[in-house]
């Protein structure tokens, strides 16, 4: 403390309570310094504010990028140039015998994988078949279905290649795929090509033969059932609090009871599912019905919560003046609130949804982490779901997983961030400010 | 006939008896539109959601009802007939034949695998279509009758709204009364198994014990490997101490940032920037973490010279559930500082206060206690967040309090207990109930305080 | 029309004040000194409380508020770049309309400014200032054997000479008071009154009111404000007795308002 403080201070000690002080030296040199100071803290609190939101911008540009980086790779494929003598291949197969009704007959007939495997085996050696993943065969077969007159003549088809190679071609690889990626790129026997099987396919143990669209069906119909139980009783649940709940013992247990499910861990639902719906109900394992069915008590509280939300902020004087012109209280609110609180209800719908689309652990207890090779056909068949298939292949020890993981978050990611922008889309387009 | 189908047909009917209803009451109408007895007391479509709901409800739930009873029936029939006799008695082996011949006779499966199964698949058949012909029957009478009831019932002066009205506030009761019953389930299962689990392996040992290696065999009064205390610290240590340590300067920094210093249009880009990391799946951080974070971290750990960091450290997965939690934090601050009174800032700016010091000294305090409900929420949260950990903390239960270790948490366990070749009732299986059951009571108990904290504070400023 | 005192604390000359486009405040010039208390009287809506919000650059927390023209405290532009708004703040004091202590004890209410600017040396000098100031504010009577309760736990006139207590605690030159009785009874509107004359000429007091009686009763000279132009400004006795403008007039004599 300096000499002019002190004295400062002294003076005022010796005044009492009721004499003035002598007035602050604003502009003396011990305040500026004070005050230069003061203002050095205010600026370093507000740069460590901006720091605070640059950090968490940085680390979701980070995921995203990684993500994308990684992810984008996912949907190429490597494909090999094959050459087909057809004609020699089929024993000549006609272009009229592959098609019309009898088609599918004839093709599984054909033994497409052993004339796949004859080809490459002329041209590149008996290792050849290694070059080709295991789809190959089935991408043959859907070329000849397709365009019947290839079996006529000499083709060359360029198939996806097996995964290592597959690596090797788009970066790094083991140094023995590296040097047949070499070898092949010398006889111009290797192009990159889109992977629409990754949209289509399902789960193969061979990643470049992968598909989400297995995966994704079963979201598509857990959600389906999630919706279909959540959103009713959502709205009628909210309905009821707000609209006619008496103020009594079970209108507060319901109230605690939605706040509590609300933010109850999700993997305690699945726990739920497990011990009433499969063990208890005996209802299939696997199936997209449990799934859907554990997702919408997870979902349902959200949607209770969104809504009451959305019915609050109806005001009074509409309900007043449908009573007023004799509507009973039932009609009040069918006609009149729910219309108007629709638009906050759905937001609070889609971003519930959103987030039980992009739900795990409460899949994976009630076992929708099965492998599921083909796609389910109805809802009590087992299936698995996008995030739980993005969670099973980040476990493979194969590097081509690493990509197809990513491809998948970036297909998840544009789904849940759509409907995001849709819940905010609907919030400011509807909001309406009475 | 599939239940679904059925289903249909049901919901067709009801529509049948909607069309009918209503046709009834519209002769009403138009005679009293003639006659001096006055208006009809409800409009016609009333009356025919009378008649609708009179049929379709009852025969519904008797569908649901005898979906979930004719299994228990199936199976007993196929047992009594006298080629059943010779099934095995083991349990396990006979409940496989008869899920076999079920699904031969289901068309689910073409051919057995087991020869029993091959010959009880008949007799399941006849037996699945002796049910379901009964169910369907029992259905339509159900909806007919109630039908026909509800016909009767129209008048002139039936006060069909009325009707109608009190049987949509039961059904909204009713929707109403299963998050109650949802709560009341998970509790009941979570109890039931617990208590089982319990009945084999002491809740002293669960409680108290530090070895946490579950043995699939328990004998009572052995050391069966079931101590928690490992995983609770696990749990505390990766949720509620390092990912707080990330969540919460960073949420309220950034909370007071774009409250109190962004101007409106960074504020309008940062804030859904912020709203998107909490939409991004669990699933997705879990992999970023293992993939990126986990790896870097142990770089960064053999550089500092901690020679035995493991790739699935503690550290990794607490810094991306702190990312995760960021969001919640720095909303549930922003809402809560911006419950301050105006008053009061304006009244410590007009001191000759700088922003910050009015911020440290007034605002903050003035807003702690919703602070500290959100932070609350937020441990609340991270405990409970299984995927993250699943992905990038380990599996290996060890008490430590190094964050390059592996340590593993009550979560992870849970989904570890229950993968794989699980048989309802073995010790494993239990556990991870038992584990649930202590993970849903802190998760509740601190949603309840913070829920209160928060709304005593909200009231403190209205 | 500009009214020129010989040594003025404050003197404004042609400010307007700006809302985003709307005009608050136009062409408005006055003098304040230390030995009067001015009131700014006018129907609600009239600018006084903006005008009086620019005196210490409150305006500058309202996005949007926009102030033109010169604004000398002891000469000195307070809009100018060479000012330190914390300064300024800390010599040009305000109590607002509503009570607003903080939600901390009373002795950390009024120790709050001199713990920010390090006016007090040491735990006896902050003490003594704090004495000082509720003394002057006179509630040290009332408070002093509860110093630690929370200033919030106050009545609501003792809360707003809690503020004032913490508005002389820093030590200003200028107090100005935004209807600081407008939330309170009569008999704790009577104490503030009195406060207000007690401190007279120590400070320069501008008090803001739309109570025609208290600028009466507590200020020598009055501005009256009406739409944002400032109509009359002068000896208190002169507006209300013979005022020069008829809308004073009307004003005054109940016509609107």
């Amino acid at each position: 403390m300096s000499l002019c403080a002190w004295s400062n201070a002294i003076v005022k000690l010796m005044n009492n309570a009721t004499i003035d002080p002598t007035p602050t030296d604003w502009n003396g040199a011990v305040m500026q310094k004070r005050i230069a100071k003061r203002y050095a803290a205010e600026r370093r609190f507000k740069a460590m504010g901006f720091i605070a939101v640059a950090l968490s911008t940085l680390f979701l540009a980070f995921l995203l990028f990684t993500m994308l980086g990684q992810g984008l790779r996912g949907f190429q494929r490597t494909e090999v140039a094959v050459e087909f003598d057809f004609p020699a291949l089929t024993s000549g197969a006609t272009a009229a015998s592959i098609t019309g009704p009898n088609a599918d007959t004839t093709l599984n007939s054909m033994d497409i994988p052993g004339i796949v495997e004859l080809a490459v085996s002329q041209q590149y050696g008996d290792q050849g078949s290694e070059l080709l993943t295991s789809a190959a065969a089935a991408n043959v077969r859907q070329m000849l279905a397709d365009n019947p007159q290839l079996v006529t003549a000499k083709q060359t088809l360029w198939l996806p290649a097996e995964s290592r190679l597959d690596v090797a071609y788009k970066r790094k690889g083991e140094p023995a795929s590296e040097k047949t990626v070499a070898a092949l790129e010398q006889k111009d026997a290797l192009r990159s090509g889109f992977n629409w099987t990754f949209l289509t396919g399902a789960d193969a143990t061979d990643p470049s033969a992968v598909g989400i669209w297995a995966a994704f069906k079963g979201s598509l119909m857990t959600m389906a059932i999630t919706l279909l139980l959540a959103f009713p009783v959502g709205v009628f649940a909210a309905l009821y609090l707000e609209e006619y709940a008496p103020k009594n013992k079970l209108t507060d247990m319901i109230e605690v009871s939605i706040n509590n499910l609300a933010a109850v861990p999700s993997i305690i639902f699945g726990l739920l599912g497990l011990a009433v719906f499969l063990t208890m109900f005996g209802m299939p394992r696997s199936s997209a019905l449990v799934g859907g069915l554990t997702l919408a008590l997870m979902t349902m509280p959200v949607i209770v919560i969104a809504g009451r939300n959305a019915v609050k902020s109806v005001p009074p004087s509409i309900r007043e003046a449908a009573l007023g012109i004799g509507a009973s209280p039932v009609q009040v609110v069918f006609h009149h609130v729910l219309p108007l609180a629709l638009p906050g209800i759905l937001t609070g719908t889609i971003i519930g949804m959103a987030r039980a689309l992009g739900e795990t652990a409460p899949l994976l207890m009630i076992g929708m982490r099965a492998f599921i090779p083909s796609p389910p056909q109805g809802f009590t068949d087992a299936a698995t779901a996008l995030p739980v298939q993005i969670y099973l292949w980040s476990d493979e020890v194969n590097q081509g997983f690493v990509e197809k993981t990513s491809a998948a978050i970036i297909v998840l990611l544009i789904f849940l961030l759509g409907m995001n922008a849709l819940a905010i889309y609907l919030r400011n387009r509807f909001e309406t400010r009475w | 006939m599939t239940g679904t189908a059925l289903l249909f047909l049901v919901l067709g009917l009801g529509l049948v008896a909607w069309i009918v209803g209503r046709a009834r009451a519209a002769t009403f109408v138009r005679a009293a539109k003639g006659g001096p007895r006055g208006q009809v007391n409800s409009l016609p479509s009333y009356h025919g959601w009378f008649v609708a709901v009179c049929a379709v409800v009852p025969a519904v739930l008797f569908m649901f009802i005898w979906q979930s009873i004719s299994p228990a029936l199936v199976t007993n029939m196929v047992l009594s007939a006298p080629a059943a006799s010779d099934l095995p008695q083991d349990g396990f082996s006979r409940a496989a034949i008869l899920s076999e011949a079920r699904a031969i006779a289901q068309g689910l499966q073409t051919t057995a695998f087991q020869a029993q199964s091959e010959k009880l698949a008949p007799l399941y058949k006849d037996a699945l279509s002796y049910y379901s012909w009964i169910g369907m029957a029992g259905t339509l009478v159900l909806l007919f009758a109630g039908g026909a009831f509800a016909f009767t019932r129209l008048k002139p002066d039936f006060r069909a709204r009325n009707k109608v009205e009190r049987l949509v506030m039961v059904g909204l009761l009713f929707a109403s009364l299963i998050a109650i019953i949802t709560t009341l389930g998970i509790f009941a299962s979570l109890i039931f198994e617990s208590y089982q689990f319990f009945s084999m392996v002491s809740p002293f040992e669960f409680l108290f014990g530090t070895d946490w290696n579950p043995k699939s065999v328990v004998t009572a009064g052995a050391d069966n490997g079931y101590g928690a205390i490992p995983l609770f610290w696990g749990t505390i240590f990766i949720g509620a101490i390092i990912a707080m340590l990330v969540a919460i300067p960073l949420g309220l920094m950034s909370a007071i940032f774009l409250t109190q210093y962004a101007s409106s249009n960074v504020r309008k880009w940062m804030k859904p920037i912020l709203e998107i990391l909490a939409g991004v799946p669990t699933v997705v951080y879990g992999y970023f973490a293992a993939l990126t974070v986990a790896p870097t971290v142990r770089d960064f750990a053999v550089m500092l010279g901690v020679s035995n960091a493991a790739s699935d450290n503690a550290l990794a997965a607490g810094i991306v559930m702190g990312v995760m939690i960021i969001p919640l934090v720095s909303s549930m601050s922003d809402d809560s500082i911006a419950a301050v009174p105006n008053a009061m800032r304006d009244g410590s700016l007009a001191m000759g206060a700088t922003k910050s010091e009015t911020i440290k000294q007034v605002l903050l305090p003035a807003a702690l206690p919703g602070v500290v409900g959100g932070v609350l929420l937020a441990v609340s949260r991270a405990i409970g967040e299984t995927m993250i950990v699943v992905m990038a903390a380990g599996y290996t239960a060890n008490l430590t309090a190094n964050p390059f270790d592996t340590i593993t948490t009550v979560t992870v366990q849970i989904v570890a207990l229950l993968t794989g070749d699980q048989d309802f009732g073995s010790p494993h299986t239990l556990a991870a109930f038992a584990l649930g059951l202590a993970l849903f009571v802190t998760t509740f108990f601190l949603n309840y305080v913070a829920l209160r904290v928060v709304k005593r504070y909200r009231e403190a400023y209205e | 029309m500009a009214e020129t005192t010989a040594n003025p604390k404050i003197s404004t000359r042609n400010v307007n004040v700006y809302y985003g486009e709307k005009k608050a405040i136009d062409n408005v010039s006055i003098d304040v000194d230390m030995d009067n208390v001015t009131a700014f009287i006018g129907p609600s809506g009239c600018g006084k409380s903006t005008f009086l919000r620019s005196l210490n650059r409150m305006n500058d927390t309202i996005v949007g508020a926009r102030v033109e023209g010169n604004i000398l405290l002891d000469g000195q532009d307070i809009y100018a770049s060479s000012m330190d708004v914390v300064q300024l703040r800390a010599r040009v004091g305000m109590v607002f309309q509503k009570p607003n202590p903080f939600p901390k004890s009373i002795y950390d209410n009024v120790a709050y400014g001199p713990r920010i600017h390090g006016l007090a040396a040491g735990k006896a000098e902050l003490d003594q200032i704090v004495e000082s100031a509720l003394t002057r504010a006179g509630l040290w009577g009332e408070v002093k054997d509860r110093l630690g309760d929370s200033g919030t736990a106050l009545s609501g006139g003792q809360q707003q000479r809690l503020c004032i207590a913490r508005a002389i605690a820093v030590d200003p030159e200028v107090i100005l008071m935004d209807e600081p009785c407008s939330a309170l009874d009569p008999i704790a509107t009577a104490r503030i009154e009195e406060l207000i004359h007690d401190l007279r000429g120590k400070y320069a007091i501008i008090i803001v009111t739309h109570n025609m009686q208290q600028a009466a009763r507590v200020s020598q000279r009055t501005a009256f404000f009406h739409l944002g132009n400032l109509i009359e400004f002068g000896e208190t006795s002169e507006i209300f007795t013979n005022p020069r403008e008829d809308r004073t007039k009307d004003y005054i004599t109940g016509r609107y308002g």
